[in-house]
């Protein structure tokens, strides 16, 4: 009986201080993950903002924008880092279990860019025939102007946004089971470089080592390679938004690190790192 | 000697080269074998897992209720989900509950590639009803409102369902046809000799489809954004449907003679319903939400198998010297007659987070199942047409000394009736909750229910016109519905989601 009192005593001073933590004033860190895109822009932002405030602790993780979204959803981060736009069951998650739609904040513009290895004749594919590439319908360079080799395909995993907006805008089927996925741009880029048939596409932060290749909407369409003026003038068909998310709108700490990305030092770091501002 | 060399460095440049073309063919093999690991790894990532548990200890208040503190286990699932190719979906979702393993969700889903905008569904899946289609591990109270219990039994139908959802828009539109009987008892009478009582009978246990006919609904639903502040989405649905009739007789919803039918004519079941939700992000987020649904549902009486009791007696009259042997059949029949009720019940639930691990929240909801009883009709409401015993004589004579008369009497009773009671008692329970997220998959809750009973009134004994008996470790006890008897319910609950 004595020893059935201890533990019911055990478990109640347990069950308060469980309630207790919960009260708890959280440090003030801010936690940033999601797109693996964006991880050197966000790193970069946060590296310059800690400098010029040095009682800010910023934490940048990537895993992909899927991974940061979950995050989000989970209390896991303050701040989702993604190259795509939350989708519908995303939001859903979000207005369930913290009764908010979610703050999305633009905060720059990327246009994906298709890397090719620096041998490689190919100057420019349309948006068919990089569909028809990553879809596995076509199989050889030959079929679209290049040398009779073999193409060989790099690309993203599942949970990067990279993936699913390159699949939802470009290839608009299944990838075809041959392309090899890599953890990070950066490692699609390596790949490519390396790779006298290789094709990757990633964010342009990431294009050095390789050839970018133009892009057409169209046969009749004139094609653009990613620039400052293509992408923000639209001509250039493979470009997104980048976003951070929120599950709430910012205050405190919080609200004045979004104001200083999203202010003149902010978008020039943007412009520096490869991406397109905003404003 | 410089032929020497040259030959000695011929032959390492042949065997390098040999190397160098064994070393490509293991490269090109394991490429080979990275490749079709790649590819089988890839089909794994079609298939997607998740399930909850949710484990709780419970205090009923309810004085009928036995054993009233325990332990149990509400929700064991696991969802498998595969999705062979793009856009077709297969999922399966089993409960096991201790003892047994009922199958909850399982249907296919094809997504027309083309529009991205219809999806065509069939198997077993949620009615679509918004406290329905909200899953249990995300509902902020313990249980459902009592409305949508009630109207939705066990929440699932077997069916097929157009879902319509145009990207970019907040739109949705639900249409579906089920079998309608799904979740439902259909009840009859059956006799018990070894307790002469005669018992409820469950005549669908399987729950298979009950009859011919089938059930439509639609739901429409559409979100606006508030700026930045939050969003507010709105909708309606509305349920047509049948079931038919197990009884001869049908009433309105007051209990009166609506009509004469015949087993197995169609009593509709309609209702529709407005919804609402509101999501403000004020002070780390509140939401108020609600639905309001009103109609008819129905009832489909029985007609239970006849009961024949066999019973013999004598007696003999010496006046007129004849012994009388009387052989007498007692068929006895229950009846109800079906009833469409009028019904309205609503919930409104207010949600408030309290930083980023806590959430309070209170719901009132309330189910009135007979809009057209008033509290003191409940009880006494009711019709009775009983037919009056009918006795049949058929007797033989034979003999002189004295005169045998056999008599093989047949008497018929058949009790068909239906009085107001419990299932006509409006109940409105206020439920208040707080939850703490330990982390993404782990929520602690702590519930508090409390139910209220409509209050019927009390005849001249003083006791309530509806009662409900029972009996615990052999002490009887009566549920006496003139007052608000005690039905709270305290739920402590453990859940975790992956």
């Amino acid at each position: 009986m004595k020893k059935f009192k201890k533990i019911t005593r055990v478990t109640i001073i347990s069950l308060i201080t469980l309630t207790g933590l919960a009260f708890m004033p959280a440090p003030k860190k801010i936690t940033v993950k999601g797109s693996d895109t964006m991880v050197i822009l966000a790193q970069r932002w946060a590296e310059v903002y800690m400098k010029s405030h040095p009682e800010s602790v910023i934490q940048v993780t990537g895993g992909g924008s899927g991974v940061g979204i979950s995050a989000l959803i989970n209390g896991a981060t303050d701040i989702c880092n993604a190259s795509r736009p939350m989708k519908q069951s995303e939001m859903d998650k979000l207005k369930d279990r913290y009764a908010s739609l979610g703050v999305e904040v633009p905060c720059a513009k990327d246009g994906i860019t298709i890397f090719l290895n620096e041998s490689n004749p190919v100057k420019e594919l349309s948006l068919k025939q990089l569909s028809g590439i990553f879809s596995g319908k076509i199989l050889n360079w030959k079929e679209v102007g290049g040398t009779d080799a073999e193409i060989r395909l790099y690309g993203r995993e599942n949970s990067s946004g990279t993936y699913v907006f390159f699949k939802e805008n470009v290839v608009k089927t299944d990838y075809a089971a041959s392309c090899q996925t890599l953890p990070g741009t950066a490692a699609v880029v390596n790949a490519v470089s390396k790779d006298k048939s290789g094709i990757g596409y990633g964010g342009a932060a990431y294009a050095s080592g390789v050839k970018h290749c133009a892009v057409k909407k169209d046969d009749k369409s004139s094609a653009y390679l990613a620039t400052t003026e293509t992408v923000r003038s639209g001509q250039y068909p493979i470009s997104r938004y980048l976003y951070m998310y929120l599950r709430n709108r910012p205050t405190g700490e919080i609200k004045a690190y979004i104001d200083w990305i999203l202010g003149q030092e902010g978008q020039k770091l943007v412009t520096e790192i490869g991406y397109f501002p905003v404003k | 000697m410089f032929n020497a060399v040259k030959s000695n460095a011929q032959v390492m440049q042949d065997t390098l080269k040999d190397q160098v073309v064994t070393l490509r063919d293991r490269i090109a093999g394991i490429e080979e074998r990275v490749a079709t690991a790649e590819s089988d790894l890839s089909k794994l990532t079609r298939i997607k897992l998740s399930g909850y548990i949710q484990a709780q200890f419970q205090r009923f208040e309810n004085p009928s209720v036995y054993p009233n503190n325990t332990f149990s286990l509400r929700r064991v699932r696991i969802k498998f989900q595969y999705e062979p190719v793009n856009g077709v979906v297969f999922v399966l979702q089993p409960d096991f509950s201790p003892g047994s393993i009922t199958l909850k969700d399982a249907y296919a889903r094809m997504n027309e590639p083309w529009l991205k905008t219809f999806s065509l569904w069939a198997g077993q899946f949620n009615r679509p009803d918004y406290e329905v289609e909200y899953s249990s591990s995300s509902r902020e109270v313990p249980e459902r409102s009592a409305v949508i219990r009630a109207l939705y039994p066990g929440e699932r139908a077997i069916g097929a369902k157009l879902e319509i959802a145009p990207p970019a828009t907040t739109l949705k539109v639900q249409l579906a046809v089920f079998n309608g009987n799904d979740g439902m008892t259909i009840n009859s009478k059956v006799y018990d000799a070894s307790t002469q009582k005669w018992n409820n009978l469950n005549i669908n246990p399987t729950n298979k489809d009950f009859d011919n006919y089938k059930d439509v609904m639609a739901r429409i639903t559409y979100g606006f954004k508030l700026g930045n502040w939050g969003g507010l989405n709105i909708g309606v649905n509305g349920y047509y449907g049948f079931l038919k009739s197990n009884s001869t007789d049908l009433l309105n919803s007051d209990y009166t003679y609506n009509k004469t039918l015949k087993i197995g004519d169609a009593l509709k079941r309609n209702w529709i319903g407005a919804e609402a939700q509101v999501y403000i992000d004020l002070w780390g987020g509140l939401t108020l939400k609600g639905e309001y649904i009103f109609g008819k549902n129905d009832y489909p009486g029985y007609v239970s198998d006849p009961y024949n009791v066999f019973s013999n007696s004598s007696a003999f009259n010496s006046e007129s010297d004849t012994l009388t042997l009387t052989n007498l059949k007692t068929t006895t029949t229950q009846q109800s007659p079906g009833i469409i009720r009028n019904f309205m019940g609503y919930y409104i639930y207010f949600i408030k987070n309290i930083g980023k691990r806590n959430q309070f929240a209170v719901r009132w909801d309330y189910y009135d199942p007979n809009t057209k009883l008033s509290a003191d009709q409940i009880g006494v409401t009711g019709w009775d047409a009983k037919v009056p015993d009918v006795i049949n004589n058929e007797r033989q004579y034979a003999g002189t000394d004295p005169v045998i008369c056999t008599n093989n009497q047949t008497r018929t009773i058949v009790n068909n009736s239906l009085k107001s009671g419990i299932p006509d008692i409006a109940y409105g329970t206020i439920t208040l909750a707080w939850s703490y997220f330990f982390d993404g998959n782990i929520k602690f809750m702590l519930a508090y229910e409390i139910p209220i009973n409509e209050k019927v009134t009390q005849n001249d004994k003083g006791v309530g016109n509806v009662t409900s008996k029972y009996t615990i470790n052999g002490e009887p006890g009566v549920l006496d519905y003139s007052t608000v008897f005690p039905q709270n319910i305290l739920t402590l609950r453990m859940q975790v989601k992956f």
